[in-house]
């Protein structure tokens, strides 16, 4: 029993901390009022960016580095296309996750199935490490698990709720006109806005190949950019919200998991549609219970529609 | 530049063609960067597609579920709603299809005709909760849609290593021969090519000249004017998403039935990812899917001959998305015009 909530544990917060990441990011583009419907493609590209440059040498910490590029890389030409041209976010989103999967696979293809040259490691904090059930699943793995679940979130919250340029970019994704009026300068905030979502979203990639699942393969997002964006909206646009939804998942996740291992009388088919079925009823039941969330509520309430300024 | 508010249709037919030629030579561009000869490359894509009967039918074969894929997100786009869900309600028709023709002995047509309607049937079931949970509740379609792909893939994947499993075939995983097959049109091109054009032509009157169609149209152009005026925006939308689902998983039915003979993992081709394409190049107009899908249709069949010069299949993708941006980008660009020069006051 002990030895399976550590395991369950263990892989809940490796996959569920892919999602905090790229929900994070979403996040901030959403709020910004942008809504970036091409996290899976972004997600996959950042999977084999990290890949690619962790089997050319680089240590694995570079490798999520370079996923982080490719991701912001790609959120350049996204919010180009969406934010200064104002084409359909939507189409845009779907372009993005349908070229970048491609692309991604196609550089994967020689990368595929081999283990990743470099992973990252995992650190036992001294003392605390020996603690029943939490000593190898919270206080025994890697470092970067404390920045993602607990520095990153608080650190995104603090800059959304209490500094000027959070201010600045939610009244952006709220009333891009007002914003702008009181000088804020729209545009230039949704195109920060959208490439640091987007290379929130390459690195949850980069995080997925090198320290979760550690190798490529055809199809390794899965559609957790899919997820994350459900997550987004069932974490109501809070960064703190997300860190539970998020874990949440992991545990759903890794239920199938230790499901499989287990021998369980159910399919493994079965039990890997568990984490996709469980976000659809995340979607579903938490309007049918309450009236007030059936509006979308805590949505950005210019989201998704381009700016024009002459249009005030 | 000025931005005027309207454009007409042939300016959008010319940001159109101009995007996508802009996408396809980029693609070019890119092949070529990476040490292939483009142009040659393009000219035997052509030849091979057009240049002979095989051709002709292998594109034949591969517009056909394009058509229904495509015309299954633009019914839903007509009421303003995505249904991202084609390659899942294909996976569901193709899977209903299958148990119908291994556990039902009939006549060739009766049983035909019994495949096509368990397959629009599964399709809109599989619709079906994510319908329900956008009419009622307002809970975003295309997250619901898309993710209950993926519960698709996984059931094909279960039933086809499992207890649709073929013990004959040791080589891959998938279900037995059915013994109904469409009956063939050219050689290799059967009849769901035709049953897929006539489902356009019926779609598009639908829309066009019938009152449901109206009411579709009103409620995707202003849901609450159209409730105002007194349309039951729920059940249209319901109407409007059943249909959807039902024409993806006919789509699915047709590959099982006319093509593929057996249900077997990937059966769905990516037809319906590339169906969002289709629909959205095609602005949802149901007689525009022709040439939209048939545009689609020839890259995938580029991507099959390209996989013989060593180019990723996967590489095609990326080039579908590639032209779905610039046609997004496109279409908004059409608006601006020179602006009026202004003329010094006398």
């Amino acid at each position: 029993m002990i030895e399976l909530l550590t395991g369950m544990l263990t892989t809940a917060l490796l996959a569920g901390g892919v999602l905090v990441i790229g929900a994070l990011g979403e996040v901030i583009a959403e709020r910004a009022g942008v809504f970036n419907l091409g996290v899976e493609g972004l997600m996959a590209l950042g999977a084999v960016a990290g890949i690619v440059a962790v089997a050319h040498g680089a240590p694995a910490l570079l490798g999520l580095l370079c996923a982080m590029l490719v991701g912001a890389a790609f959120g350049c030409v996204f919010a180009a296309a969406t934010v200064l041209l104002r084409a359909n976010q939507t189409l845009c989103g779907l372009a993005l996750t349908v070229s970048g999967s491609g692309l991604a696979a196609a550089v994967g293809q020689s990368y595929s199935g081999h283990p990743a040259a470099s992973v990252f490691g995992t650190v036992s904090i001294p003392i605390l490490s020996a603690l029943p059930v939490l000593g190898r699943a919270v206080f025994s793995q890697n470092p970067l698990l404390y920045l993602i679940w607990i520095i990153l979130p608080l650190g995104l919250h603090a800059l959304l709720f209490r500094t000027r340029w959070g201010i600045d970019l939610r009244a952006v994704g709220e009333d891009p006109a007002a914003a702008d009026a009181a000088g804020v300068r729209v545009l230039w905030v949704q195109f920060a806005a959208v490439v640091a979502g987007a290379s929130l979203a390459g690195a949850a990639g980069g995080f997925l190949t090198l320290a979760y699942i550690n190798s490529w393969s055809d199809g390794v997002t899965g559609g957790r950019g899919w997820i994350v964006i459900a997550l987004v909206i069932f974490g109501g646009f809070k960064p703190l919200n997300l860190v539970v939804g998020a874990l949440l998942f992991g545990l759903i996740t890794a239920l199938g998991f230790v499901g499989q291992a287990r021998d369980w009388p159910v399919p493994p088919a079965v039990l890997s549609m568990l984490p996709y079925l469980a976000t659809i009823a995340c979607m579903i039941v938490p309007p049918l219970l309450s009236r007030r969330s059936r509006t979308h509520f805590g949505a950005p309430a210019s989201l998704g529609m381009p700016y024009f300024r002459e249009q005030r | 530049m000025a931005r005027v508010a309207t454009i007409g249709l042939p300016a959008l037919l010319l940001s159109r063609l101009v995007s996508v030629a802009f996408a396809l030579c980029l693609g070019g561009t890119i092949f070529a960067l990476c040490g292939y000869n483009a142009p040659r490359l393009a000219a035997d894509v052509v030849a091979a597609s057009f240049g002979d009967l095989f051709g002709l039918e292998d594109l034949g074969l591969i517009w056909s579920p394009l058509i229904l894929t495509g015309l299954a997100v633009a019914v839903a786009l007509r009421i303003g709603l995505w249904n991202i869900g084609g390659e899942g309600q294909f996976y569901a028709g193709a899977i209903a299809a299958t148990l119908v023709g291994l556990h039902v002995h009939a006549p060739l047509g009766a049983a035909l005709v019994l495949m096509a309607l368990a397959g629009f049937a599964a399709g809109a079931a599989w619709i079906l909760v994510p319908a329900i949970a956008r009419a009622w509740l307002a809970v975003d379609e295309i997250i619901t849609t898309l993710l209950l792909n993926f519960v698709a893939a996984l059931l094909v994947t279960y039933l086809c290593t499992g207890p649709l499993r073929d013990p004959a075939n040791a080589v891959t995983a998938a279900s037995a021969h059915i013994p109904y097959e469409i009956p063939s049109l050219l050689d290799d091109l059967h009849w769901g090519l035709a049953v897929s054009l006539g489902l356009v032509g019926v779609v598009a009157l639908l829309y066009a000249r019938s009152i449901w169609g109206y009411e579709v149209r009103l409620a995707g152009a202003n849901r609450h004017a159209a409730a105002y005026a007194g349309v039951a925006v729920r059940r249209r939308i319901m109407e409007v998403f059943l249909l959807s689902g039902g024409i993806a998983g006919l789509a699915g039915m047709l590959e099982v039935a006319g093509t593929v003979h057996r249900l077997e993992g990937g059966i769905s081709n990516n037809f319906g990812y590339v169906g969002i394409m289709v629909a959205a190049l095609a602005g949802a107009s149901p007689l525009a899917i022709l040439p939209a899908s048939l545009l689609m249709a020839l890259l995938l069949n580029a991507g099959i001959i390209l996989q013989s010069y060593g180019v990723s299949k996967y590489a095609v993708l990326a080039l579908t998305g590639l032209v779905l941006l610039s046609a997004a980008v496109g279409e908004r660009l059409a608006y601006y015009r020179p602006a009026p020069r202004l003329r010094p006051a006398a």
